[in-house]
């Protein structure tokens, strides 16, 4: 019975024992804190670099043969989506023709433009049928921007976004221009406004030979802007009606690529993958397998987004583990509180300690009586810091604005990211982990002065007053 | 009363220190029996090995040599576990500074050999009846009014007599005293010493205790005097009563 008895008293007497309390606590709000941010960020940077990109994109390699029969693929567009419509996992598919060049923006006093580019911008071209679009990726939203900048402008019909601006007024002398909508952050860096006109140019194949053809240009017409979470992406790519694209450069291809959403991408990614590449490697519309393509490990032609973002992904997850260890490195401090102010304690008790011992307790006693102390602080310091560090995870953006108004600096500065609140996610796993850890590392560190004070001669510690 | 079998029978006791490279011997071969009921005064000057002969009949200290059997047990063949259960039971200490817990009230203090005891099931459940035998040990030493006081806050005198309840709280039928009245001043001495006589009279305590005060010599049963680790003689007495009346 002491041992509770003579824990809790000795906890309750002793301020100085708080200290270890507090070593703990700080340690475990701190971490979870930071864990709830920095899993907000990678979540950001998750969603940040997934962008505009569809769970599946499926991208045959139409130059290819069929290794086992030598035909070579389809490249009409119906067999393809028919396909992977039919799968059971997928709601929505939309093709896409894509194509590369360049964007000549007309020039303009004040605008700084790269002497080495020639005042050119590298640009995808991506050629789409708009309603299919937007059932299977996020430009619907991407569009549907706040109109913030005096750049940005949302097309004036969301549901036909190619339509020419309410105010153009075309030329009746001039072929109909085709209409783009390209990255809002590209519009601003290059001065463009919704219903300017400027100038694409890029090389054509002759299908026939394959040989590069006369450079092709044409005068197109600024519809609007869009804003996804991949700002590098809002600014090399341009979308245009696919029908006009094809038609512009006179390909014989009706699409590159297919852009297709799950109903659940967690679930069903990995099967969904599988499935399709059978089924459409039996309408001769895909490689039967990616070792037909040469590397078996690669994904080819059938392709996750995680897939397309693969090496930046595996930073991510790099990031985490690093995160891991570094937060074990604070729970390690933490834990040498715990053990500094129990060594202490047992040199300050070295008296009681003997006494104990002549008044019949065992060293087994002794031991359980100082592990209790660091045990009972550990759980007040853990308990008290996941309710602190969850807390402030949940109020970050007053805790922050407080912080900020108190010590008169921008802790967060929202103007560098793309989220203007301080994004935080509470993983209740890794809540239980850090406080799991938080009380073994401590009972560890108890153990040691606890040990010392068990296997403490009664004489020694009685001899002196 | 030699004819009823001692409460401790301590046997060739050696004990010795190393120091340095050499090993200083204290105790060069000690015999001593204590009987119950019997008061037993050691004297002897500063330094002779009093303190270290009782923390070994007291089984704090292992001896180098020799045995010692308490209530019968060979205290030094016993496990860990049941050496302490046997200090415990049978064996109240009083030590010369008190040696109470600054954290517990005088109530607290008196109360923890009953706590060491018992788990905290079997403590909860007896805990009535602990109170009422701290609290009537307390009251006979007159410290009704000190309860709830931590040992900072009161005299020698009171401490002293917390830790003789204290002592005394698991009616052992061992006491072992080592100078306890060496940190008193001579009249709060006499009274603690008093009423350490009467609880030995009353319970018919084997009671062993080392004193300087050549003036007690009367009032043990046997006196053994050591000199440089060794007991060296022996006197018998019949008990006088207190010499000197107290103010
Ligand atoms: N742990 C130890 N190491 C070395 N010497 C010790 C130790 N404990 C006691 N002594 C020595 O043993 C002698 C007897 O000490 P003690 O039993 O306390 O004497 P007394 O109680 O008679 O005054 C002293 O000289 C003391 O210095
Ligand atoms: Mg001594």
């Amino acid at each position: 019975m002491y041992r509770f008895f003579l824990s809790l008293r000795y906890i309750r007497m002793r301020p100085i024992n708080w200290i270890g309390t507090l070593s703990i606590f700080v340690a475990v709000s701190a971490l979870i804190l930071i864990l709830a941010i920095m899993s907000g960020f990678l979540e950001k940077s998750r969603e940040h670099l997934r962008g505009h990109l569809s769970d599946l994109v499926v991208a045959p390699s139409f130059d290819l043969p069929v290794r086992q029969t030598g035909a070579m693929l389809t490249r009409e567009v119906q067999p393809m989506m028919d396909t992977v419509l039919a799968h059971p996992s997928v709601v929505a598919a939309a093709p896409q023709l894509v194509w590369y060049g360049m964007l000549v923006p007309p020039r303009r006093e004040g605008v700084l433009s790269d002497p080495s580019s020639m005042g050119m911008v590298m640009v995808s071209f991506v050629g789409i049928d708009p309603q299919l679009e937007y059932a299977a990726t996020s430009l619907r939203k991407d569009l549907e921007i706040e109109e913030k900048h005096l750049f940005g402008a949302r097309p004036d019909d969301l549901d036909d976004p190619f339509a020419y601006p309410k105010n153009y007024e075309p030329d009746p002398d001039e072929r109909p221009l085709d209409t783009i909508l390209m990255g809002e952050s590209l519009a601003k860096a290059w001065g463009l406004h919704k219903g300017q006109t400027l100038e694409l140019a890029t090389a054509t194949i002759d299908p026939e030979t394959g040989a590069f053809d006369q450079t092709a240009n044409r005068k197109v017409l600024l519809a609007g802007t869009f804003r996804s979470t991949f700002n590098e992406m809002d600014l090399q790519r341009v979308y245009m009606d696919r029908r006009a694209l094809g038609d512009w450069l006179g390909r014989y291809d009706e699409y590159s690529q297919v852009v297709v959403k799950l109903a659940d991408y967690e679930r069903d990614a990995e099967t969904a993958k599988v499935e399709l590449r059978r089924d459409l490697a039996a309408q001769n519309v895909l490689h039967p397998a990616p070792e037909s393509l040469g590397d078996p490990d690669y994904p080819w032609e059938l392709l996750t987004w995680e897939d397309n973002r693969r090496s930046m992904l595996a930073a991510i997850e790099n990031e985490r583990a690093l995160l891991g260890i570094m937060l074990g490195l604070v729970l390690l401090v933490a834990g040498f509180g715990v053990f500094a102010i129990l060594s202490m304690m047992v040199s300050e008790k070295r008296r009681d300690i003997g006494i104990l011992s002549a008044l019949g307790a065992t060293p087994k006693g002794i031991l359980s009586l100082f592990l209790s102390i660091g045990g009972l602080e550990a759980l007040v310091g853990t308990v008290l810091g996941v309710i602190a560090g969850v807390y402030a995870a949940i109020y970050i953006d007053p805790f922050e604005q407080w912080l900020s108004r108190v010590f008169g600096i921008q802790i967060f500065d929202r103007s560098i990211y793309y989220f203007d609140h301080i994004p935080t996610v509470i993983e209740w796993t890794g809540i239980v982990a850090i406080a799991v850890a938080a009380i073994a590392v401590a009972l560890i560190a108890a153990a040691i002065p606890a040990l010392r004070a068990a296997y403490l001669n009664p004489v020694d510690a009685l001899r002196y007053e | 009363m030699s004819d009823s079998s001692p409460l401790i029978q301590a046997r060739g006791i050696q004990r010795s220190y190393p120091v340095g490279d050499r090993t200083l011997e204290i105790l060069h071969g000690v015999d001593l029996d204590l009987f119950p009921g019997e008061r037993l005064c050691l004297m002897g000057a500063s330094g002779t090995g009093k303190t270290t002969l009782l923390n070994i009949l007291g089984l704090l200290d292992r001896p180098t040599q020799g045995q010692v059997h308490v209530v019968g047990r060979n205290g030094w063949a016993l496990s860990t576990a049941e050496r302490a259960r046997l200090r415990n039971a049978h064996i109240g200490y009083v030590f010369q500074f008190y040696h109470l817990f600054a954290e517990l009230t005088a109530l607290e203090n008196a109360m923890l050999p009953a706590m060491i005891q018992h788990g905290p099931l079997g403590y909860l459940g007896k805990r009535k009846v602990y109170k009422e035998r701290a609290l009537e040990l307390l009251h006979r030493f007159g410290l009704s009014a000190r309860l709830k006081h931590r040992p900072g806050k009161l005299s020698g005198g009171e401490q002293q007599r917390v830790a003789i309840a204290r002592s005394l709280l698991l009616d052992p039928p061992i006491m072992i005293a080592d100078e306890p009245t060496g940190n008193l001043d001579q009249a709060t001495g006499e009274k603690v010493l008093e009423l350490l006589f009467e609880e030995q009279e009353r319970r018919g305590l084997g009671l062993l205790l080392v004193t300087h005060d050549e003036n007690l010599g009367t009032r043990c049963d046997r006196v053994l005097r050591m000199v440089d680790g060794l007991i060296q003689g022996e006197e018998r007495h019949t008990r006088e009563a207190p010499s000197e009346a107290e103010a």
